[in-house]
């Protein structure tokens, strides 16, 4: 028997779904609900919801982007950074989830995308701790 | 400003110090357990390919499926907690390898663990390779001379061959290998034992009797003890062979061993069944052939075009009751190109080195065997065979016609002639007159009891009296007719002062 894993329903909720508005989609979730019911997939139901909103994100274009900073970050470096990561990702729309992290020292940290780019003062005492002490 | 040439020093590392930010590729640890971590994110990850994790740790990607990522980690894994990132590298796993490891001990991943300092390293080597296709190869024509007169007379080895040495606990299967890497002083062959599960108290005796034995100038010992975490006893051997592959590629033969490759085995099906792989017999996952033949595909004998070269492989496998039809005795049987078959009750019989002569083969050997062993060790295994039948049925009867007796007689002094103590190889030389004497018939009226003394007697007399036979033999591999007449005359007065 094939196990169907939360990508398959994930996909199966977003493809069935994604014409339907209104009413009609309201109608068509009561019957995932009952479907994820009947199988017994509702304990699995959180994770099949994130993995429904990281297909529903890649369909439109959406990259969600992780912002860790020592100080709240100013609008145009905001700016700065979407434009960038649009660019990079070729997204049409970026969503910044800011976080204030002290431990960084200085710069910033971006995670998106299954990368990170660390720019953070702390990466950079790192690498040179790794250089100091590399073996000749 | 300080003139301190430390604070100076650093000053100018510092300065030369650049980082770039560059993006990395990331995951997180959704589960760590008994040496595994399942690892979600790492969307392009590659199978084999080696990530960190937080403190330094490494691991190699084994499982790639749809929503994680199955690691092994070849470190401490006790200090990586769930949620740590971990960094893909984009590089296979590598392990330093210089001309410098020779009479070093090694760990799983090539680092030193006999406490001499560090092995400054030349180069790294990808664990993983494909082994050398047919177009590098050459056949095996070149012997390995293991010193031990039964294998070297019967099962004898070459350059490049994998010969699988296999039978139960304590029948003597390390002793064999241990017995080939003491007779190798002078042969030019590097040898590299790798200890796969092994006891640390085992490991320690070994290495205490290649150092008293002068061998350890040319060996290497990897190892991975009992003690360590199924994925760096399942990275071993193949640590193992990348450094036999460093010398290979400078045109050096190699010996490798393998002690044992049951053990390999059931490291993975550990590593297999925590990633949750199908199980098939004996609960070994599917690709349990495949780990071994890639292992032992990479032992070879390369052409001069392609640099030259040679590894040979001994895989030890330990068998259960004698069983050789288990799966992985099966399995490594069949990619190897023969096998040495060692017996509980001939051990016990005292019959040691306690080789089955019957179920022992080499396939590829006999074309590397030296001409003039060949001749003597021609008819020996006839005979031992012959004897064996002959053994059974004289049981039954006590009338035995002469030709039978004599038969009889002969097998018994072959089987004594062929016991040989532990770390005490033979030279070749040496071997081929023993073998000489016992063939044609020299040995027939030399009580049994007195076969040892004689043999004693007789080698060390021949290497002074019979100075033509032996150069011969060392020189050209092969005597001619002065130096059998020599040899036959030196044997006949040698019997007359025995007697």
């Amino acid at each position: 028997m094939t196990i169907i894993s939360n990508n398959d329903i994930a996909q199966a909720i977003y493809l069935s779904s994604k014409d339907k508005t209104g009413h009609e989609l309201s109608l068509f979730l009561v019957r995932v609900v009952k479907f994820l019911d009947r199988k017994r997939f509702l304990g699995r139901a959180n994770d099949v919801l994130f993995r429904l909103k990281k297909i529903i994100n890649r369909e439109h274009g959406i990259i969600e982007a992780k912002i860790s900073s020592v100080t709240k970050l100013h609008e145009e470096t905001k700016k700065d950074i979407i434009h960038t990561l649009k660019k990079r990702y070729e997204a049409r729309e970026i969503i910044l989830l800011e976080s204030l992290d002290e431990r960084l020292l200085g710069g910033i940290k971006i995670e998106a995308n299954d990368e990170i780019i660390d720019a953070s003062l702390k990466n950079k005492i790192n690498k040179l701790q790794e250089y100091l002490i590399r073996k000749v | 400003m300080s003139h301190n040439p430390i604070v100076e020093n650093l000053k100018r590392e510092i300065e030369n110090f650049s980082s770039q930010i560059k993006a990395e590729k990331v995951g997180h640890v959704l589960e760590v357990f008994d040496g595994i971590a399942k690892v979600s994110g790492l969307s392009d990850i590659k199978s084999s390919e080696m990530v960190t994790f937080p403190n330094g740790e490494n691991g190699v990607v084994l499982n790639l499926e749809e929503d994680t990522v199955g690691v092994i980690i070849l470190d401490d894994f006790s200090k990586i907690q769930e949620g740590d990132e971990v960094k893909a590298t984009g590089k296979i796993l590598e392990i330093p390898v210089s001309d410098n490891i020779i009479g070093r001990v090694v760990g799983a991943l090539g680092a030193p663990i006999d406490g001499k300092g560090v092995i400054k390293a030349d180069k790294t080597y990808p664990i993983e390779k494909v082994a050398p296709g047919v177009i590098t190869r050459l056949s095996v024509s070149e012997p390995v001379s293991t010193g031990i007169k039964v294998i070297d007379a019967i099962i004898p080895i070459g350059r490049g061959q994998r010969e699988l040495i296999i039978g139960d606990r304590q029948t003597g299967k390390t002793a064999i290998a241990i017995d080939t890497i003491l007779n190798q002083k002078g042969q030019n062959l590097i040898c590299i034992y790798v200890s796969i599960g092994q006891k640390d108290s085992k490991l320690r005796k070994l290495q205490t009797c290649l150092e008293e034995g002068g061998a350890m100038a040319y060996t290497v010992i990897v190892s991975a003890g009992a003690s360590l975490p199924a994925p760096l006893l399942y990275i071993a051997p193949y640590t193992g062979v990348s450094i036999a592959e460093y010398f290979m590629d400078q045109g050096k033969d190699v010996l490798i061993i393998y002690d044992d490759l049951s053990k390999h085995a059931v490291s993975y099906r550990e590593i297999s069944l925590l990633l949750r792989r199908p199980p098939g017999r004996e609960a070994f996952p599917g690709d349990v052939f495949y780990l071994h033949s890639r292992l032992l595909e990479r032992a070879c004998r390369r052409n001069k075009e392609y640099g030259g070269g040679s590894i040979t492989a001994l895989p030890i496998i330990e068998t259960q009751a004698g069983d050789v039809t288990a799966y992985i005795p099966t399995n490594v049987i069949s990619i190897t190109d023969g096998q040495i078959f060692l017996e509980t009750d001939l051990f016990y019989k005292g019959i040691r080195p306690a080789v089955n002569v019957g179920l022992s083969v080499s396939r590829v050997g006999s074309s590397a065997q030296i001409k003039a062993m060949k001749k003597v060790a021609g008819t020996l295994k006839l005979d031992l065979a012959q004897y064996r039948e002959l053994e059974a049925f004289a049981q039954f009867g006590s009338d035995l016609d002469e030709a039978t007796k004599k038969q009889l007689e002969r097998g018994k002094r072959a089987v004594e002639v062929l016991k040989q103590p532990q770390y005490a190889p033979i030279k070749i030389e040496h071997q081929i007159v023993t073998l000489y004497a016992l063939t044609k018939g020299y040995m027939d009226d030399v009580p049994i009891n007195k076969i040892k003394e004689f043999e004693q007697g007789l080698t060390d007399y021949s290497e002074r009296k019979a100075k033509v036979f032996y150069k011969q033999v060392v020189e050209k591999k092969m005597w001619d007719e002065r130096g059998e007449e020599e040899l036959k005359k030196v044997i006949e007065d040698f019997k007359k002062t025995f007697n």
